[in-house]
């Protein structure tokens, strides 16, 4: 059964209008919808059976891999355990997310634990995206999480966003980076009405020469909560940075903490934190430009999530 | 074009809450259709509080302001950008995530790209390869003035207000950048307020407005404002000023 709502879904998580190229794993209601592999990445059952191995072989290039999630069932609480086995000098992209759509006054909710092994010299780029619609009173609760260990001159850039709709959320990321790997993390979370998000970070920079960049952007509009925790740990010589920047709207709160760890004598440890409502030069300087003020107020916040 | 009527800003001192003091103090004047202002003073005498008060950026304590006969004391600063008032702010905003071409793009009304290159070549001193950088932190003092002037431009103004457009400009550009305000002005009729230390935007003027202490000490031709310029009460240099044709200084 694939419906209307389905495809939105898949459309707000995925960007899919149709069934995606190359390899994907399609997730419904804790059941699977539809699976291809391709020459170069396999994706099978894992032994649990409570979630899938996802295998790059060595040197793919260019291919990528759609694993979205929906959820339209009330009252079903769906976890999964993925794992990514990314190949040596592999260069791939993968999509991941998850849709609720909560009709009823059941609550819904998906935990993804999202597992990734990036081998020697490989590069992958993670899309995941999170979104709630629906009309229904109940509770929509998204609960992911990923764990990055990362091999010599690996690298990966990770794109995770959930911008409304989303009750309550408990975000974690962990990794490990080797030496000369380099990790880039973008975190973008709207929250609004009384949401709750919480994203909690480690990231340790475990070999020399390894990078590690977060950069963590919040609003916080209506009535909702975000915290955002991070511990930046180096143990070798290493390059590190922390950008987090919080806009509130209405009576949001907000608590940043950001901490960097330094357990090396050669290791680079920068942040950068501001939490306040937006600039007013910057809405003066939009208003100038014949922008109403909520058209201003948007304008600035697309920007901010962009 | 634009007429204002006794115009007064009163503000709270920044270091003591309880003393009030007039930053703009009672100011008449009438700018008149097509003509270049170029606005002087000392630096705090209340040129970017007026300019601001004509944007609507700050509310005045008390007075009025016209445009084309017009009260446009009510209007938001949206709706007088919209009435044909734009603005090159002193110091201009910076963002996150948002380009030049955003700016350019709602500045302009489109997002087509001919007419943004079109917008750029009239401006002309700054390169295409500018439309895609952020307007962020990271953008020096000169790009940003440059990125102000454009979007100004690209408005298609009626009034354009200059708030020290020169600030952070290359030696190089700031010619060019004269040429540009004055061809505007010929070109389009438009009503040119520059607020400038700067001789060569001063001496390009058809009238000088001088402020002082948030009143106008004098307006009128630019060989007029010459011995109130040179005076030292004006120039807060004074001895280390090494005079007014090697610096181009008319603080
Ligand atoms: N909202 C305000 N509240 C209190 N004081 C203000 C306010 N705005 C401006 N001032 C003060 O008024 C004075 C005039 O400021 P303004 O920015 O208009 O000066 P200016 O002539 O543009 O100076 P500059 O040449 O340095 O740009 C300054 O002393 C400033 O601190
Ligand atoms: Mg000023």
């Amino acid at each position: 059964m694939f419906d209307a709502i389905d495809k939105q879904l898949l459309k707000e998580v995925a960007d899919l209008e149709a069934i995606p190229k190359g390899a994907y794993n399609i997730r419904k209601n804790g059941k699977l919808l539809g699976r291809e592999v391709s020459a170069n990445i396999n994706i099978e059952n894992n032994p649990e059976g409570n979630g899938i191995i996802i295998r790059v072989a060595p040197n793919t290039v260019n291919e990528s891999v759609h694993i979205p999630v929906i959820l339209s069932q009330a009252g079903l609480h769906d976890t999964v355990y993925n794992t990514f086995i990314i190949g040596e000098d592999s260069d791939v992209t993968i999509v991941a997310g998850c849709g609720i759509h909560c009709g009823g006054s059941k609550s819904e909710g998906h935990e993804g634990i999202h597992e990734f092994r990036l081998e020697r010299g490989a590069r992958m780029r993670y899309v995941e995206k999170h979104v709630a619609l629906g009309e229904g009173t109940g509770k929509r609760i998204l609960n992911p999480t990923t764990r990055v260990f990362m091999k010599q001159d690996s690298y990966a850039e990770m794109e995770l966003t959930q911008l409304g709709g989303v009750d309550h959320a408990r975000r974690v990321n962990e990794a490990e980076v080797g030496p000369g790997a380099s990790l880039m993390i973008t975190e973008r979370v709207l929250t609004e009405k009384d949401q709750q998000a919480k994203s909690e970070n480690e990231l340790i920079l475990s070999g020399e020469g390894s990078r590690a960049n977060m950069v963590s952007r919040s609003v916080i509009k209506g009535d909702s909560r975000q915290d955002f925790y991070v511990n930046l740990i180096a143990r070798a010589k290493c390059f590190g940075h922390i950008e987090c920047d919080a806009i509130i709207m209405d009576n949001g709160v907000n608590e940043t903490i950001p901490a960097l760890k330094a357990q090396h004598p050669d290791a680079e440890l920068t942040h950068e934190a501001s939490i306040g409502k937006i600039a007013s030069d910057q809405l003066m300087k939009l208003m100038s430009l014949g922008l109403d003020y909520d058209e201003a107020v948007n304008r600035i916040i697309q920007g901010f999530l962009k | 074009m634009i007429e204002i009527k006794d115009l007064r800003f009163i503000a709270p001192e920044s270091d003591a809450e309880d003393r009030r003091r007039a930053i703009v103090d009672g100011i008449d004047f009438r700018f008149e259709a097509g003509k270049f202002y170029g606005i002087t003073g000392p630096n705090g005498s209340g040129k970017t509080t007026l300019a601001k008060l004509i944007m609507g950026i700050v509310e005045p304590t008390s007075g009025t302001i016209l445009m084309e006969g017009r009260d446009i004391g009510n209007l938001s600063v949206a709706e007088r950008a919209r009435a044909g008032i734009s603005y090159s702010f002193q110091n201009a905003a910076r963002f996150k995530g948002i380009t030049f071409r955003d700016l350019l793009s709602i500045a302009a009304g489109t997002e087509d790209e001919d007419k943004l290159a079109a917008i750029i070549a009239r401006v002309g001193i700054c390169s295409m390869d500018f439309l895609d950088k952020p307007v962020d932190a990271k953008l020096s003092g000169g790009e940003i003035k440059k990125i102000e002037l454009a979007t100004t431009i690209a408005r298609n103004p009626k009034v354009a207000i200059y708030d020290e457009p020169d600030t952070g400009i290359d030696l190089w550009t700031i010619g060019p950048m004269v040429d540009l305000l004055k061809r505007e002005q010929r070109e389009y009729g438009v009503t040119t307020l520059v607020v400038s230390h700067n001789r060569a935007f001063l001496e390009a003027a058809d009238a000088i407005v001088l402020i002082r202490d948030g009143g106008i000490a004098y307006s009128g031709g630019f060989e007029g404002a010459l011995p109130i310029l040179t005076d030292l009460s004006v120039c807060g240099y004074g001895d280390i000023c090494e005079g007014e044709s090697d610096v181009r200084c008319y603080r």
